[in-house]
């Protein structure tokens, strides 16, 4: 296969490429995912436009507010190592630390997994439960959403062409919120996962739930965020955790695959959820 | 304890002479090469002027190929030859028997049989030409079990099998035209043992197909050079390669040189080659040397993998448990051809093997391997044994803990002795199995099973022991003692990572009593070599390693006889044979202890021990890696490899989806080495390449149910299986 291969220095040089070629140019940011497509000829760009020399995408950083700023082009690596990433949230370095190996996790970037919308990814449904946006800029502009509206399909995100991912932005952690993220692998310690939770949530003073984000992945066309879970539990004791948890069944929409049958995933979706609420509850 | 008639001699005195060396851990000679990139592999070869070949493949399992039109691709530019079956016909390739057609000409067997082959100057181009060939197809019914295949009335998927070639010998009569190979084992009265029995106990167990999973998928390299056909290969047995050519091709095989260097990993699948021949008609056709890199999809979609199999065995005991009879049934997935299997029966080498291990007073044993529309099996490291031993280790422990006996003791209490009679009908005069079953519970402090409580999380222990033969066969090298006071051995043995050259250094060196520093090993191809029967049938240390041995042995006589060292004496040159051709086995066993989650399923393993008997060291750091590896390799295939197979298509195509384990996976594991029953290899060695992967998954099937009370009867040992089993006995 052939293509050109453009490095643009800036993110202005980069939406420029990208308006000149249009459907024609493919975006590459740590190649993970973008090499193996075009290696499986699923993938034909005539235009690869890398943006690993674009400085102003780079950098992880706690934000004025007590939150924390990802560049898109922080590797997995960076944010599983980031002391100001642990510091926000250690279940989110778990999260990327999770991810595949180390070898991949130094090349994978943080904007090309969100932009590449694999449904069993690890840190998007962790993003996800810690509320995140996700900052997008195409030469019209720039917009943010939230991280939730990103991913909308198998492999399908909202974006249009012409549209880059710039950073994702976490809000600030209410304190006395608690964190997890659970990854099953019942095969071997580099797979994707069968089902994966992430969880936050906080008491408030009476010891009811006051607020709780669960999210799960590889369990439908996207990260699913279980809102009945959530919802039934909401305002309630730590006691309604158990039947809130079997609520997850019907929020998910696995299928049979190597990792597992629909009906297995199904079951170890409630297993995982109540052992992550187990978790935050703690 | 003394060894067979005539190894005593081999072993006494010269380890004492040379304990020095082989106690030392070796450097590998190749090692240096490797780790700077200096290694020359197959894929790394160039020729000017080289052309790229690609391939056009069936997409159903079996159809009529009706038209085939090539025009399109013949007009593309770069394009300089396109062949199908027409230009072959009616070429056919194998180890034994020649079934698998070189180019398809009437009929395509499976998903991925080769219809039509380009060369083209770029691999590009000869990829785009392969999608612009239109064959037209008329589907045929597709018989994708073992059941389908030998029931009445189906379709023969060999209606000519009468015309194949069949290398060596006749082939063995067969029940049905689609079987492939097909053997009967009887001993002792087998009526009379199960009337005799206290109980009797019928299992049946299934295993999938898996792949070897070399790293390095298979890379070709043909051209003439005059009358002389040159062969660049990933083949790990040049020469048998090369007489497969010359029966395939019509050429005589002194005019075929192959030329097989480093390999990049075997596990047993680098024995068979498919391209080389199609490759000798592309390059013939355009005159220029023809290059064939396959990708790894290729490699798990179109080679020769792992049988799948069914095995029901059947099993009396008296009321102490003693084996009194066993009867056993294995049938064999064999594929679309039969050409990946080199033995006589064309069944994988240890087909018969089932209940290894045990005094067999009788025995009926029955195996088969039956034609599908399947990927073609071959052999695989220990081929046969993963099926065979899963199924017999597993059934030992159902016996054992279905009488109340502890599964170690009920292993302790059959384990064949010097003198029983065993599964094969032959008296056993290997390992003295009592002290490695000893020797295991001792160093894995096995101790009885607790009460279970019903709590999350429980572990178990898992038993499982096997047998493998020591490799058997003949080889030669010579020796040259060069002036410097060093010597070059020139073998025809490729090195596929197992360390032959480096065993060949260490054997020389420790015989003539010099540095290994100061013994080279060369690897010539076939036209500069003493014949070689390749690497394989954990032949390369008592079989190649002998003749390394005796060469060095050829080599003192001489100058013994010149009254000369090694350090004042001229160059001369001495060749080494080795025959070894006596039945020898060793055992291995291991035990591990496993946590079970009932709510998942999901398992891990906390620790495991391995006794093997492993008879002289050579290599220590090689030995030890090749049981560490080995035991590995067999946890991969007892947890989670299964080349998944759906209406005849592979979907587990790259190994994101065909996992293998990580070091992450793998279990602190103790090795207990036994050394003291010297084999028929050099100083006393045998062979351990295949020594500790077959019966893992039993292993972990055993602790199991051990665990958590459920029972796995097929590979892979899933969480969702131990889940799904859980869930029954719950409800």
């Amino acid at each position: 296969m052939t293509f050109d291969y453009h490095e643009p220095r800036t993110l202005a040089e980069a939406l420029a490429l990208l308006d000149r070629y249009g459907e024609d140019a493919h975006l590459m940011a740590g190649g993970t995912a973008t090499v193996l497509l075009m290696r499986q000829g699923l993938l034909r760009p005539g235009h690869v436009i890398a943006l690993r020399a674009i400085d102003e995408l780079g950098g992880i950083a706690h934000t004025p507010d007590g939150g924390l700023r990802i560049g898109a082009m922080a590797t997995h690596r960076a944010v599983e190592r980031s002391a100001d990433a642990f510091a926000y949230s250690p279940a989110l370095t778990d999260a990327f630390g999770s991810v595949a190996t180390v070898r991949i996790r130094n090349q994978a970037t943080v904007g090309g997994n969100l932009a590449h919308a694999d449904p069993a990814q690890d840190p998007p449904p962790m993003l996800s439960a810690l509320n995140a946006t996700v900052s997008v800029r195409s030469s019209r502009g720039g917009r943010s959403l939230p991280i939730e509206e990103l991913a909308v399909d198998h492999f399908t995100t909202s974006l249009a062409h012409g549209e880059i991912i710039t950073e994702v932005i976490l809000p600030p952690i209410e304190p006395g919120t608690r964190e997890t993220y659970l990854k099953f692998l019942p095969r071997t310690a580099d797979d994707y996962a069968t089902v994966s939770v992430a969880a936050t949530l906080r008491f408030a003073p009476g010891g009811t739930i006051a607020e709780t984000r669960i999210v799960l992945g590889a369990v439908g066309p996207t990260p699913i965020r279980a809102r009945r879970v959530e919802d039934a539990l909401r305002g309630q004791p730590v006691s309604r955790a158990r039947d809130a948890v079997d609520l997850v069944r019907d929020e998910i929409d696995p299928i049979d695959d190597l990792r597992g049958s629909a009906a297995y995933k199904r079951e170890m979706a409630r297993i995982w959820t109540g052992r992550a609420l187990a978790q935050v509850t703690r | 304890m003394p060894g067979p008639a005539g190894y005593d001699r081999a072993v006494t005195g010269v380890v004492e002479r040379s304990a020095s060396i082989l106690d030392q851990p070796e450097y590998r000679v190749e090692g240096s090469a490797k780790v700077t990139g200096a290694a020359r592999y197959a894929a790394d070869v160039a020729m000017p002027g080289m052309l790229h070949a690609a391939y056009v493949t069936s997409p159903y399992p079996h159809a009529r190929i009706g038209s085939v039109d090539v025009s399109a691709a013949r007009k593309l530019p770069g394009v300089r030859a396109v062949l199908t079956g027409a230009d072959t016909k009616p070429g056919r390739l194998g180890r034994r028997l020649q079934d698998w057609p070189i180019l398809c000409w009437d009929r395509v067997l499976f998903i991925g049989d080769r219809v039509a082959a380009i060369a083209a100057d770029t691999a590009r181009v000869a990829e785009e030409a392969a999608r612009l060939v239109e064959v037209e197809y008329e589907e045929l019914p597709s018989i994708l079990d073992t059941d389908a295949a030998l029931a009445a009335g189906v379709p023969v998927l060999h209606p000519d099998a009468a015309t194949y070639v069949f290398l060596g010998g006749t082939r063995a009569e067969r029940p049905h035209p689609n079987v492939q190979g097909h053997a009967v084992h009887v001993h002792g009265d087998v009526e009379a043992g199960f009337r005799a029995s206290h109980k009797v106990y019928e299992h049946s167990f299934s295993v999938p197909r898996t792949h070897q999973a070399y790293i390095e998928p298979r890379a070709t390299l043909v051209w003439l050079d005059g009358e002389t056909v040159r062969v660049v290969t990933t083949n790990k047995a040049p020469f048998a390669l090369r007489q497969h050519m010359s029966v395939a091709l019509g050429i005589p095989e002194e005019r075929i040189v192959v030329d097989a260097g480093y390999i990049g990993g075997d596990f047993g699948g680098k024995g068979l080659s498919i391209d080389e021949f199609v490759l000798y008609y592309l390059a013939r056709a355009t005159g220029r040397p023809v290059r064939a890199l396959t990708r790894y999809a290729d490699d798990l979609q179109a080679t020769n993998t792992r049988h799948a199999a069914t095995i029901t065995l059947r099993t009396g005991v008296d009321a102490e448990g003693r084996i009194l009879a066993h009867t056993s049934r294995v049938v064999f997935d064999g594929g679309a051809y039969a050409a990946g299997k080199p033995v006589m029966t064309l069944m994988p080498g240890d087909a018969m093997l089932t209940l290894a291990g045990y005094r067999v007073p009788a025995a009926r044993v029955e195996a088969t391997t039956v034609y599908t529309n399947q990927v073609p099996a071959g052999h695989a490291r220990a081929p046969g044994q993963p099926q065979n031993a899963f199924a017999a280790e597993s059934h030992i422990d159902l016996i054992a803990r279905d009488l109340g006996i502890d599964p170690l003791e009920f292993r302790e209490r059959n384990i064949v002795r010097h003198g029983d009679v065993d599964v094969t009908g032959q008296p056993w005069h290997g390992t003295d199995g009592p002290a490695m079953l000893a020797r295991l519970r001792t160093a894995s402090s096995y101790g009885p099973s607790l009460a279970r409580p019903r709590q999350v999380n429980w572990w178990g222990w898992g038993v499982a022991l096997g047998v493998r033969h020591v490799g058997r066969g003949r080889a030669a090298m010579v020796l040259r003692k060069l002036a410097s006071g060093r010597v070059e051995l020139r073998t025809g043995v490729s090195d596929q990572g197992g360390g032959a050259h480096t065993l060949f250094q260490r054997i020389i060196a420790a015989e003539l009593g010099i540095p290994p520093g100061r013994v080279a090993v060369s690897r010539g191809t076939t036209d500069a070599v003493l014949s070689d029967p390749g690497v394989g049938g954990s032949r390369v240390t008592p079989v190649q390693g002998s003749a390394a041995l005796d060469a060095a042995r050829m080599l003192k006589a001489k100058l013994a006889e010149l009254g000369r060292t090694i350090d004042d004496a001229g160059e001369m040159e001495v060749t080494g044979e080795a025959a070894q051709e006596t039945h020898e086995a060793s055992m291995y066993a291991y035990v591990l202890r496993l946590t079970v989650d009932r709510e998942t399923g999901s398992l891990k393993i906390n620790d495991a021990t391995l006794v093997a008997d492993v008879g002289t060291v050579i290599n220590p750091v090689a030995l030890r890696g090749q049981l560490e590896g080995g035991f590995i390799f067999g946890l991969g295939q007892a947890v989670m490899e299964e080349l998944r197979v759906e209406d005849g298509r592979v979907v587990t195509a790259n190994l994101g989806d065909y996992k293998l384990p990580t070091i992450a996976d793998a279990p602190p594991l103790r090795i207990e080495l036994i050394t003291d029953h010297p084999g028929p290899g050099p100083f006393g060695a045998k062979s351990v390449g295949e020594l500790a992967n077959p019966a893992v998954g039993a292993a972990v099937a055993n602790a199991v149910q051990d665990a958590c009370g459920a029972r796995v009867m097929s590979l892979p040992v899933t969480a969702e299986k131990i889940w799904a089993e859980l869930r029954k006995g719950s409800a």
